[in-house]
């Protein structure tokens, strides 16, 4: 019994409060499950506030039918349709012409975490864990009480409906009330209810999500229905599905420990040192020679799966000590210059647009990243306020999916904030109708947190785009200039016609001879002649300084980033 | 130099320079050439100094001023409004400023006259003074006029043919006050009789009139000029014009490097003006004082220096670092006695002792010569 002597109510013996045995303490401990710990914590997953949880919720559902689509081939088609049911309440609709899931996979693909058939690939993928379908489905579950329903066909003329929610406790699926009938569809539509959302028409809502999602899928024809009713549509611009991108295997240096254990343990090889040459980038007999004079007390002819998590790391370790030819980026797949430019152009209407998507660079020395940056200058380029301000906006993508939250946090934006917008012509940044776009494209893309909007400040990755964005900054000066330079000229010919007739006028009255019209006539010949021979000469000058600058490499960039190559293996 | 002008003047010298100017640039439109005309180089590099009398003037250096050019179109044309402008003022015998100009100009041209070119406080203006160069003439021979400074009392005529009327002034009858110089000393102006043995050239306006009542000039038979600080265009005219008929110049100011300062404008000529020295700078000039070694002369003024302002130490360095200056090894010395003292003496403390010595202390200079080039 709980008293003011002993609060806690413990067992007293002579009235001293018993302290507790640590197997009494135990007792009371519990296992939770994923599930258990995922709902406690489920800002994690990335609802935490009220429009970012819903538009976590968008995210989810829209990348699940992006990669599902291109899976299987198919271009996709998405509608969002979120509708009102009460206060802080929606219900959220999402339909897709992908392949659709099987009836028996259901339920592990939408109410069981870390399942899934992303989880242990090495590759460029949109969402990295697999948690993100079933943790919608238990935000739904925990916020309405109220399971998702699931309509799904791999278009062989049967469409099976249910209703999927999370058992908490067991991590388990609970798949209930399956219809199958016929029909006609083939794709996957998920009906959810939310509560505690919100929706609104800001730059964290579910339409800023789709509008950047669009941009970085032009191949994507994405339709989207408000709570009010107002329909925008983000239509294809482009018929090219983007090629897959290849699994590829880990190069030594891009291998944290937890992750090689792992690796090892569920390795078929017979040898740790088969292991390596076999599952591992760039791993030759000769490199792991130089593992084993690196780590002579290490058994590189034991069973990978017998490995402890401290040789593991010892492994690791030694990976750093040896020179390695650098991983290949062939894996990747970047969006490209010409679907960039395409997907902007259509979406912002840009008065100037220029795109570069780089040729791939490596971090820590083992994982092969590319950045694709543009800028988008006037038109609808820019971030619009309220009162209708424009200023600059940073678009944020990861293997083509949006970062919209923790900006703040993200190598991106702090490796664009850092450059000194002003060399570029752009006054103020903030103040510029400017749209700067960003794609980290990566296997392994390094995120600041479990909610991956934000990317982590690894130098190689920071510097490189600094170098990409200043590219395109220098041909948005360029063009800034130019414009300018347009300006001035048209402001210098309109005043010399003035010149010239006021002259016209005044010089006969001076002379007491000449008429004004044929005097006239002939100086605008005589300055138009100049005036195209001084543009000229101007024009060339301003050519020849931007080839020069050209041959100088820009910026300086090019010596970070490189690793030290071991040639011999190559 | 100007023929006698009459009004509603068509076919005076600067008439006739003006149309001739205009008259070439219309053949050279007609010819499909850029209109365009010679001035001398007005910059420092091209003003010279005469080895022998000091005088300066501008070399032989010309650039060109051209319509079919990016950055000279609208002073071209400005100039050749302007030169429009000052035609019909001749053409209707009228004068007026620079400012009445700018408004004549604004009027017609409107926007497109630069404003700043034709500013209220100073007289300079690089379009007007490039014609001035480019046709040899004074600006008051195209009917402008400029601010009147400088006063003269003497025996001498002077027959004013102005605003369609002749009228006579006496310059020994114009009692206190003395004759107000005009801008204009030429155009109209014939100076019938003068009756002096010198000029005396005095700084201030209250030691003219210091010596005025005193009829020094009756007396010592001289014409007595004050400029009134820096010396006008009109005043320094008058004084090559009477220099011109061989009468010695002697100039008197302050003890200090801005009056030794005006009496070198009116002897050399100034930078700025130095496409004018032919009409006027006045190197036969001679110089009284006061100098510093005239404390050591006149006792009385060792209790009445001042302190050298910044400005005057400034202007003795300057002064220093010109070579015409510089020649002149007294000079050199004044200065450096200046520059290390940084006293000064004003002219009015000559009166210190007693009001009439002025008089006696300009009369001894002049009889024992003791004079500084």
């Amino acid at each position: 019994m709980a008293s003011k002597e002993n609060p806690e109510g413990m067992n007293t013996e002579n009235g001293k409060a018993a302290i507790k045995t640590a197997e009494e303490i135990f007792e009371e401990f519990k296992e939770h499950s994923v599930a258990e710990f995922f709902t406690k914590n489920k800002q994690m997953l990335g609802f935490s506030g009220k429009v970012r949880s819903l538009t976590t919720v968008v995210h989810e559902y829209v990348t699940n039918s992006l990669d599902a689509c291109e899976e299987a081939g198919i271009l996709p088609e998405i509608s969002v349709k979120i509708t009102a049911v009460g206060e802080e309440h929606y219900l959220v609709k999402i339909s897709d012409n992908g392949p659709g899931i099987p009836s028996e996979n259901i339920g592990r693909a939408l109410g069981m975490m870390l399942s899934g058939t992303k989880f242990h690939r090495y590759m460029q993928q949109r969402g990295q864990q697999g948690i993100g379908a079933t943790g919608c489905t238990m935000f739904a579950q925990l916020t309405s009480g109220k399971p998702i329903h699931v309509r799904s066909s791999t278009g062989n003329g049967k469409i099976y409906e249910c209703n999927v929610s999370v058992n908490i406790k067991t991590n388990a699926p609970h798949v209930s009330d399956m219809q199958e009938y016929e029909g006609d569809f083939r794709g996957l539509e998920v009906m959810a209810e939310f509560a505690d959302v919100k929706y609104d028409r800001s730059e964290y809502s579910p339409l800023e999500y789709l509008k950047r999602t669009a941009i970085a899928n032009p191949h994507a024809e994405i339709m989207f229905i408000d709570p009010e009713g107002r329909k925008v549509r983000f239509p294809r611009v482009s018929e090219m599905l983007p090629e897959r991108p290849k699994e590829v295997q880990p190069h030594p240096l891009g291998l944290e420990s937890h992750t090689l254990y792992e690796l090892m343990r569920a390795s078929p090889a017979r040898k740790v040192s088969s292991f390596l040459t076999t599952e591992l980038a760039r791993v030759t007999p000769s490199k792991v020679d130089e593992l084993k004079a690196v780590l002579p007390q290490f058994d590189f002819d034991m069973n990978p799966r017998d490995v402890t998590w401290e040789d593991a790391r010892r492994l690791v370790a030694a990976f750093k000590k040896v020179k390695w030819v650098a991983p290949s980026a062939e894996g990747l797949r970047p969006i490209g210059n010409e679907q960039i430019e395409i997907s902007l152009r259509s979406l912002l209407s840009p008065e100037y647009l220029s795109v570069r998507s780089r040729p791939p660079k490596v971090y820590k020395g083992g994982v092969p990243f590319i950045v694709e940056t543009a800028i988008a200058y006037g038109g609808k380029a820019g971030a619009r306020t309220e009162a209708g301000a424009v200023g600059g906006e940073i678009m944020r993508f990861s293997n083509r999916s949006p970062l919209l939250f923790d900006a703040g946090g993200c190598a991106i934006t702090k490796a664009v904030k850092s450059i000194e917008w002003k060399r570029y012509g752009v006054g103020e940044f903030d103040t510029t109708p400017i749209t700067v776009f960003v794609n980290i494209i990566s296997a392994f893309v390094p995120y600041t947190g479990a909610g991956k909007q934000s990317v982590a400040a690894e130098p190689e990755v920071v510097d490189e785009i600094k170098f990409a964005v200043m590219d395109v900054a220098r041909d948005l000066q360029r063009y800034l200039a130019g414009k300018v330079r347009e300006e001035t000229r048209a402001t210098k010919r309109k005043a010399i016609i003035r010149y010239i007739e006021l002259l016209s006028e005044h010089l006969p009255l001076l002379a007491n001879t000449g008429k004004k019209e044929e005097l006239q006539q002939k100086l605008t010949f005589l300055v138009f002649e100049k005036f195209k021979a001084d543009e000229a000469a101007e024009d060339q000058k301003e050519k020849k300084t931007r080839v020069l600058m050209e041959e100088e490499g820009g910026e300086g960039e090019g010596e970070s980033g490189k690793i030290e190559f071991d040639e011999e293996d190559m | 130099m100007a023929k006698e002008a009459k009004s509603d003047d068509k076919t005076s010298l600067a008439y006739n320079k003006l149309v001739e100017l205009g008259r070439e640039m219309v053949q050279e439109i007609e010819t499909n050439e850029s209109p365009s005309f010679l001035t001398p180089v007005r910059s420092r590099s091209n003003v010279k100094s005469d080895p022998e009398t000091g005088a300066l003037y501008l070399g032989d250096a010309k650039e060109t001023r051209t319509f079919v050019h990016v950055s000279q179109a609208k002073k071209f044309m400005q100039t050749v409004a302007i030169a429009a402008k000052l035609k019909s003022f001749l053409e209707q015998g009228l004068h007026t400023s620079i400012r009445g100009l700018y408004y004549q100009l604004k009027f017609t041209i409107g926007e497109d006259v630069d404003e700043e070119l034709f500013s209220e406080q100073s007289e300079s203006n690089p379009l007007i003074e490039d014609l001035e160069a480019a046709l040899d003439l004074k600006r008051e021979d195209f009917n402008l006029s400029t601010d009147r400074k400088g006063v003269v009392a003497g025996n001498m005529i002077i027959k004013d043919k102005f605003g369609g009327e002749e009228s006579t002034i006496d310059a020994s009858k114009q009692g206190r006050s003395g004759w107000m110089i005009p801008s204009d000393v030429d155009n109209g102006m014939e100076f019938v009789d003068i009756d002096a043995d010198y000029v005396l050239v005095v700084e201030k306006d209250a030691l003219w009139q210091r010596l005025n009542e005193d009829k020094f000039w009756k007396k010592n038979n001289c014409i007595l000029i004050t400029p009134k600080g820096q010396a006008s265009r009109g005043t320094r005219r008058l004084i090559r014009k009477l220099a011109d008929r061989k009468l010695p110049i002697y100039v008197f100011t302050d003890c200090d490097a801005w009056g030794w300062y005006i009496y070198w404008a009116i002897k050399t000529g100034s930078m700025n003006l130095a496409y004018l020295s032919k009409s006027l700078a006045t190197p036969e000039a001679r110089f009284i004082g006061v100098t510093m070694s005239d404390i050591e002369r006149y006792d009385f003024l060792k209790k009445l220096t001042i302190n050298a302002k910044e400005v005057d130490i400034k202007r003795a360095e300057e002064m220093k670092s010109y070579p015409w200056i510089a020649r002149h090894k007294q000079w050199v010395q004044e200065l450096d006695i200046v520059l290390k003292t940084k006293k000064k003496i004003e002219q009015d403390a000559l009166q210190g002792q007693k009001l009439t010595f002025v008089g006696e202390y300009v009369r001894e200079k002049i009889e024992s010569g003791a004079m500084l080039p």
